[in-house]
């Protein structure tokens, strides 16, 4: 899957045969898309597997997926593209605040999200107690559907709300005041023009969070709601059967493929450069009365729920586990190891992107092409899965190595194998997020610089390079964030007896402590909120500026 | 503006220099080694630190524990093979070192001090296991419930605990384990018809064993399912807890148990430090600190001359599978 492609195709220099760009393509394809072949490897090394444990699961939990997919996907794209719209094309008390703050929720861990929920709206927590003592009321059960849902759409919409935003900053005032001049009032110029417009980056965008939440394990688990990551840790921990769950996740990746397939059908070839920054951005409304403070606090209330009220109650867990001396030791070390193993997938995903980015442009090929799909196939895969993958490779790997030299296990008694798993599921992220960037210099430029007797290498470093940066900060950034939340791969793969703070949360969430896992929690939150906000600043940056100055007084 | 942009990525790069310097610290330290004895330690989690600091304190060896759930240790293991570092497996459930023993990542051992201290029906007839404490999965009731209204595990359903039953996730490893020793002793048509019973009964599915004491306690179910020790954590912190236990089939087989255990790691490296532990483990002494949290000791009898049943591992470990498919069958979520 592609966000977007290069608008033109570059003109350097038509190569014949492969490109030494196209090899490090290839070289990174096979590292990230060559482990996952052990999924439909299962069914030819253990073709009697898929038996009937799978038979009795899976009608179940693909249903579940399914459901979990179409809520997560309209949620999303309601609440994100919604909010992106409003704060685009209209002007409110505390716009500009709510304009970064709404990426925010980003930082926050669907887990921790859940666990939060279920010790203070839980049936038997003091808020909810309270309410129906006194209101004689009773708040929904988190544990449902309809929960599972709500949770991962608040935690995810950013991605619909990033995309979306830099789409309409980017649709040109010409074109939105022609469709004003031909009688739509504002509100109808949006639904009529604006979004549609913007539709190839919120389907991105909604495609970014579906996938987001159908390979989501630490939520799904809590709130028992039994979609297919969860059929998939009941047939290997439960039944033992890892060849069965090998074939369960191929199941679960197939079908997320055929989800981002029928996105891309559905969005077919539209793309609407024409509209696009060709002078200012469309200039916001102004909301007056009762309606700019309705504007201002629907986000707000959002913000509140999903932010600072469950920061709030980690900040009074943690002071609790605090004074109950929580080993406070432990835990800096578990935080060191987590940014160390963050920072290092960062760097390494963000480089490779921008390598495979550089080649795709400089030397179009078929073959590079499909080898960058290729590389963003690992974000399809739920973290456990990814492990494995990773897991059976390397361990096979090692023991050659360590026959040969003796070296002991090198790969996967370390931080390698993680480190590999990390860039394998998330290397996604980089590469859009690199190329969304290179898509918007213009193939000129390369042109330009070629005919001024620059080699390739001269190109990327003085072009490239200094124009993509903020793509590739970006790309680190999202990929830093990820790596710190993640979980099931952290748990299979880490070296053992190295905590990181995921997994701190982890151990201690699933015997209900919710005051020992308050401390890391708000940690990986307080961590993953830089980043994000750094992410936010860059990306606005490059951005075509507003020019609201013309509307405050 | 390019200066600057210069200066901002010799800056990364030099992040970049410190990060990688970093990993390799990190790597370092994961393969510093230099420990005595390496335990791949399923119970990391249950604060009984003291027992393996004891042993390092009496002998001077260094112990490496490195924690994860049991299925993950066992994972490890299996693909390890011969250069694994561990030497020893502690797992808080029997299915997984029993599951470690039919794959053959266990050497069976015997001493003499393992068999004082271990009584024969807490240990593999071969030696592969030894139990380090137990485990009892049982009713438990709000004290307001009278107590001869729960005695076996079919009181749970009971009609009269209709929307009143609480029990835990049908993906949690004691669960499964207590449905496979079911299944084993009981055969599946009555394990069948005992499930149905408990979910005719609406039960309300909970994320964890003290989820469902909180939600007994809170009357929001009268009754419940858990491992006995959580009972006892709770009751530490509140006396006044209202939740009592209720040994299961007393007057039958006894209430299901299952076994927190230890095997010798095939091609350990420090064999005798190894099994030095093990009787450092089960001695009187470290079994004290791993039973303060309320799990009993293997070598003492447990309190109130409660009729324990120990889990059939050598039958019920086969079943899990069926137990796994059994448990979605009836609907248990």
């Amino acid at each position: 899957m592609e966000v977007a492609s290069p608008a033109r195709r570059a003109r350097v220099a038509p190569s014949r045969g492969p490109a030494p760009w196209t090899a490090v393509a290839v070289l990174m394809a096979v590292l990230v898309a060559g482990p996952l072949l052990v999924l439909p490897g299962s069914f030819v090394t253990d073709a009697g597997a898929f038996g009937q444990i799978a038979d009795d699961l899976l009608p179940e939990a693909l249903r579940a997926s399914a459901v979990l997919a179409v809520g997560v996907g309209a949620g999303t794209l309601a609440l994100g593209g919604g909010l992106a719209a409003l704060v685009s094309f209209y002007d409110f008390p505390g716009r500009r605040w709510l304009d970064w703050a709404l990426v925010l929720p980003l930082a926050m861990p669907a887990y921790v999200l859940v666990f939060v929920l279920l010790g203070q709206y839980d049936a038997d927590g003091p808020l909810q107690r309270a309410l129906r003592d006194v209101l004689g009321v009773r708040l929904p059960e988190v544990r449902s559907t309809g929960g599972a849902i709500a949770v991962l759409t608040v935690v995810l919409y950013p991605y619909v709300y990033v995309l979306g935003r830099s789409a309409f900053l980017e649709q040109s005032r010409d074109t939105f005041e022609a469709a004003r001049s031909l009688g739509l009032s504002h509100a109808r110029a949006i639904v009529r023009l604006a979004l549609p417009l913007a539709r190839p980056a919120l389907a991105a965008g909604a495609a970014l969070a579906v996938m987001e939440a159908l390979a989501d394990f630490g939520a799904v688990n809590l709130l028992n709601y039994r979609a297919m990551t969860d059929a998939i840790y009941r047939v290997w921990y439960g039944a033992f059967d890892r060849a069965a769950a090998l074939q369960l996740a191929t199941v679960l990746v197939g079908f997320t493929l055929a989800l981002v397939l029928l996105e891309r059908m559905l969005r077919g070839r539209a793309r609407y450069h024409g509209a696009l920054a060709r002078g200012e951005a469309v200039a916001p409304r102004r909301l007056r009365g009762p309606r700019a403070w309705l504007a201002a606090a629907l986000p707000l209330l959002l913000l509140a729920l999903v932010l600072v009220g469950p920061l709030a109650q980690l900040a009074v867990w943690s002071v609790q586990s605090l004074d109950a001396g929580a080993a406070g030791a432990e835990l800096a070390r578990a935080a060191l190891i987590s940014i160390a193993l963050a920072s290092i997938a960062a760097l390494i995903a963000a480089a490779a992107a921008t390598v495979v980015v550089h080649g795709r442009r400089t030397q179009p090929s078929r073959a590079g092409a499909a080898t960058a799909r290729l590389q963003t196939l690992g974000y399809a895969v739920p973290g456990t899965v990814v492990a494995v993958a990773v897991y059976i490779p390397l361990a096979w790997l090692d023991h050659r190595i360590d026959g040969v030299l003796g070296t002991g296990l090198l790969l996967t008694g370390s931080a390698i194998g993680l480190v590999l798993a990390y860039v394998v599921r998330f290397q996604a992220l980089a590469f859009f997020a690199v190329d969304a960037r290179m898509a918007r210099l213009d193939p000129e430029l390369d042109d330009a610089a070629q005919s001024l007797g620059a080699d390739r290498g001269r190109v990327l470093a003085d072009v490239h390079l200094p124009l993509l940066w903020p793509g590739i900060v970006t790309a680190a950034l999202l990929v830093f964030v990820e790596v710190m939340k993640e979980l099931p791969a952290t748990a299979l793969l880490r070296p053992l007896g190295d905590d990181t703070l995921a997994i701190a949360v982890w151990e201690a969430t699933k015997d209900s402590r919710f005051d020992t896992a308050a401390l890391p929690a708000l940690l990986i939150v307080a961590v993953s909120l830089v980043p994000v906000v750094l992410t936010i600043r860059l990306s606005r940056a490059g951005a075509p500026l507003e020019q609201e100055t013309v509307f405050e007084r | 503006m390019l200066t600057a942009l210069i200066r901002s990525r010799a800056r990364l790069l030099l992040g970049a220099g410190l990060l990688v310097a970093i990993l390799l610290a990190l790597a370092v330290v994961a393969f510093g080694g230099g420990a005595d004895v390496v335990v791949y330690n399923g119970r990391s989690q249950y604060g009984d630190e003291a027992a393996f600091k004891s042993f390092e304190d009496r002998t001077g060896k260094k112990l490496e524990l490195r924690g994860g759930t049991a299925p993950e240790l066992f994972e490890r293991l299996r693909s390890e093979g011969s250069e694994t570092p561990a030497d020893l497996l502690v797992t808080t459930d029997l299915a997984n070192l029993w599951r470690a023993k039919e794959a053959g990542l266990l050497e069976p051992v015997s001493t003499p001090a393992l068999e004082r201290q271990v009584p024969s029906r807490w240990r593999d007839p071969d030696g592969a296991w030894w139990g380090l404490s137990l485990r009892v999965r049982t009713p438990m009731r709000n004290t307001g419930v009278p107590p001869e209204l729960v005695q076996t595990y079919e009181d749970l359903g009971d009609a009269r605990w209709k929307g009143k039953l609480c029990l835990r996730t049908s993906n949690n490893e004691y669960n499964q384990s207590l449905v496979a020793d079911m299944l084993a002793k009981r055969g599946r048509r009555k394990t069948k018809a005992l499930l149905e019973s408990w979910m005719a009964n609406d039960p309300q599915i909970l994320g964890s064993d003290v989820d469902v004491l909180e939600a007994i306690a809170s009357e929001r179910c009268m009754v419940g399912l858990t491992n006995h020790y959580y009972l006892a954590r709770e009751l530490k912190d509140d006396p006044d807890f209202p939740v009592a236990v209720a040994w299961a089939d007393q007057d039958r087989a006894g209430a299901h148990t299952n076994l927190s255990g230890v095997g010798l790691v095939k091609g350990s490296e420090h064999r005798a430090d190894a099994i030095a532990l093990m009787e450092h483990l089960t001695a009187p002494e470290a079994q004290r600190a791993i039973a303060a949290n309320g799990e009993f000791g293997v070598n003492a009898e447990p309190p109130d001359g409660v009729k324990l049943d120990p889990i059939d591992v050598a039958r019920a470990g086969a079943l899990l599978p069926d137990a796994v498919a059994l448990m979605q069958e009836v609907g248990w979520k």
